[in-house]
């Protein structure tokens, strides 16, 4: 059934949350983080989720890609359900389907910025040389290719940013997911890091879902969803400033 | 594959080397342990290893070949009497009190009395031919030169064994006996020493060649089967090597004591290379988590937290073994009794091995942290 369902129309939603509800139990305080949430997220888009600290955006981003279990309701990935999933079989979609990035950069320190892209990589079974070529073709894709072999205590905060995102790209994900990608990053290394996500979107037809309080992100995404207290407040396309920005993006 | 183990290794060693000394020394501490008890207690079957017999008849039950009793001069017929033993030769063994020139006090000394003839069995691998035919003198002795200052002579001197003078003609070397004084005498010497009326004029043991020394076992099987010319066992000269030792090792408790010890640096060392482990894997638990989160399995995370344990034991035993060698080499030009075998080298080092895995099975379990929804905050 999922399966008709995904090809059954021309947009067909990348991700599906399906009456997602999640609630965390901290003593004797039972609190809802998720509300029953409906949601579709559409390939080759930059998806924004914003909203206030604790509002339940990043436990979302956890449930659609599959790092945590939700309490209730369901979660299409590329046609493929996802609760029910074992640890492993979880492991594997992610390891086949998706890239993260965080905040923090959580780059090894012992390895160059190659070595960082080239790692899962080479756990996806990839050859030896095609492990090498895709990872130099992300660095150079985030503008890395001269500082390749340089270790995360030589790069910068933006550069070392770049180089997470070119780990989750070079695995060429169908979905990225990022989580305040731009948080730790001055303003032009947050520009960088926005401009090339909302590229990988664009050119990639990769499914970008991107969770941030950061005002800079809502006019570069197709498209912005407020959340507060584990419910979606509002689902708008932003106006002008995606398309000042595309026109910009080529020189970018 | 990017060497993830070993490039963090390189890159942090200063947070892997404790794991590594940890290693190390345990390693060198179960070498030198095991050498040093080997040492120590292979001198207790000196008497056997310093010398070329295939076989040794003695007194039924012997534990230890310190502790043999007057046998029966036939024993020596009956072994004269089978085909494939070659050469019979006495050994006596008497257990004395020496007094030496210099006020050294009463000094428990054990006799050695052999047959001097140049191609004699006893102690051949410990006496040269010219210094045995020292002993042909009477009332001469031979002395250890490890033991000439507690007995409180030189060359030359005169002594009083259970008050008999004698002279010592010569020192050897590697004779270091245990709990007591090693002295080798003629065995027409050692007849003279002996004050015990009861063995009068018997011998402690009988030592034979064989034409076939690997037929050994089988040939002592054969002749400790009968009691017609009195008690007597045969054993092997192996066997009854062994024997003594265990009996010293068990006797005096050192067996116990260095298991127990080898124990405890298994313990303090799996303690420190576990935790060091640990805290390398909790400081990279972030990455190890994002890794995770892209897919790469937990077990394969597990490979590299071994694949460290792996190489911190490894170079441990590196420097154990380059340590200990040096050392074992200092040992010996100080006539400290050391002794290692291949095979017990090989136990300790594997123990060392162990120990670091061990280690890294408990840093391990410390991988659970690593949940990449927690990167989400």
């Amino acid at each position: 059934m999922a399966a008709a369902l995904h090809t059954s129309s021309l947009r067909t939603p990348a991700l599906q949350a399906r009456g997602v509800r999640k609630s965390f139990v901290s003593g004797r305080v039972h609190s809802t983080v998720l509300h029953d949430l409906w949601l579709d997220v559409h390939a080759g888009e930059l998806t924004l989720i914003s909203g206030p600290s604790g509002c339940g955006k990043s436990t979302l981003l956890a449930i659609l890609s599959g790092l945590q279990p939700a309490d209730a309701g369901g979660v299409l990935a590329l046609g493929q359900e996802l609760s029910g999933l074992g640890m492993r079989e979880l492991e594997y979609f992610r390891l086949q389907h998706t890239g993260f990035v965080f905040q923090g950069f959580n780059l090894f320190p012992a390895l160059t910025a190659l070595e960082q892209v080239e790692l899962p990589l080479t756990y996806m079974g990839l050859a030896k040389g095609m492990a090498r070529r895709r990872a130099i073709e992300s660095l150079e894709e985030v503008g890395l290719g001269p500082r390749m072999r340089l270790r995360p205590a030589e790069l910068s905060g933006g550069e070392k940013q770049r180089v997470a995102i070119a780990r989750a790209l070079a695995k060429q994900p169908e979905l990225l997911f990022a989580d305040e990608p731009t948080s730790a990053l001055d303003a032009a290394n947050g520009q960088t890091v926005i401009d090339i996500l909302h590229r990988i979107a664009r050119t990639h037809g990769t499914t970008v879902l991107c969770v941030s309080h950061d005002p800079r992100l809502v006019g570069h995404a197709d498209r912005v969803l407020a959340m507060e207290d584990g419910r979606i407040l509002s689902d708008h396309v932003p106006s002008s400033p995606p398309t000042a920005s595309e026109a910009k993006e080529p020189s970018a | 594959m990017v060497a993830l183990a070993r490039k963090t290794l390189i890159h942090e060693w200063r947070r892997f080397l404790p794991a590594v000394v940890a290693v190390g020394f345990a390693g060198l501490l179960q070498l030198l342990q095991a050498a040093l008890v080997l040492g120590i207690f292979g001198s207790a079957s000196v008497y056997i290893t310093g010398s070329s017999a295939d076989l040794w008849a003695g007194y039924p039950g012997t534990q230890s070949v310190n502790l043999g009793r007057p046998i029966s001069e036939d024993v020596a017929m009956r072994l004269r009497m089978d085909p494939d033993v070659t050469r019979v030769e006495p050994f006596r063994w008497v257990d004395a009190d020496w007094r030496g020139p210099r006020d050294t006090g009463g000094v428990s000394v054990f006799v050695s009395g052999i047959d001097t003839r140049p191609d004699g069995m006893m102690f051949s691998r410990a006496l040269p031919p010219a210094l045995r035919a020292k002993l042909n003198e009477p009332g001469a002795v031979i002395v250890d030169k490890a033991d000439i200052d507690s007995l409180g002579v030189n060359i030359g001197d005169t002594a009083a064994i259970n008050g008999q003078r004698v002279r010592v003609v010569g020192v050897s070397s590697g004779l270091r006996a245990l709990g007591g004084v090693n002295i080798v005498s003629s065995l027409d010497t050692a007849r003279v020493l002996d004050l015990d009326p009861e063995g009068a004029g018997m011998m402690t043991y009988f030592v034979a060649k064989l034409r076939d020394p690997s037929k050994a076992t089988m040939i002592a099987k054969r002749l400790s089967g009968s009691d017609a010319f009195g008690p007597y066992t045969v054993w092997t000269a192996k066997e009854f090597a062994r024997q003594s030792q265990l009996y010293w090792m068990l006797d005096t408790g050192a067996g116990a004591g260095v298991l127990f010890l080898a124990g405890i640096v298994f313990l303090v060392g799996a303690v420190i290379t576990s935790q060091t482990l640990i805290a390398a894997v909790i400081g990279s638990i972030r990455e190890y988590a994002t890794l995770n989160a892209l897919g790469v399995g937990r077990g394969a995370l597990r490979k590299v937290i071994m694949e460290q344990a792996f190489w911190v034991g490894a170079l441990g035993l590196v420097c154990s073994i380059v340590i200990g060698i040096v050392l074992l080499i200092i040992a010996r030009n100080r006539s400290v009794p050391m002794e290692l075998h291949p095979l017990t080298a090989a136990i300790c080092l594997l123990l060392s091995m162990a120990l670091a895995i061990v280690s890294g099975l408990a840093a391990m379990r410390s991988l659970r942290r690593a949940d990449p929804a927690s990167l989400l905050r």
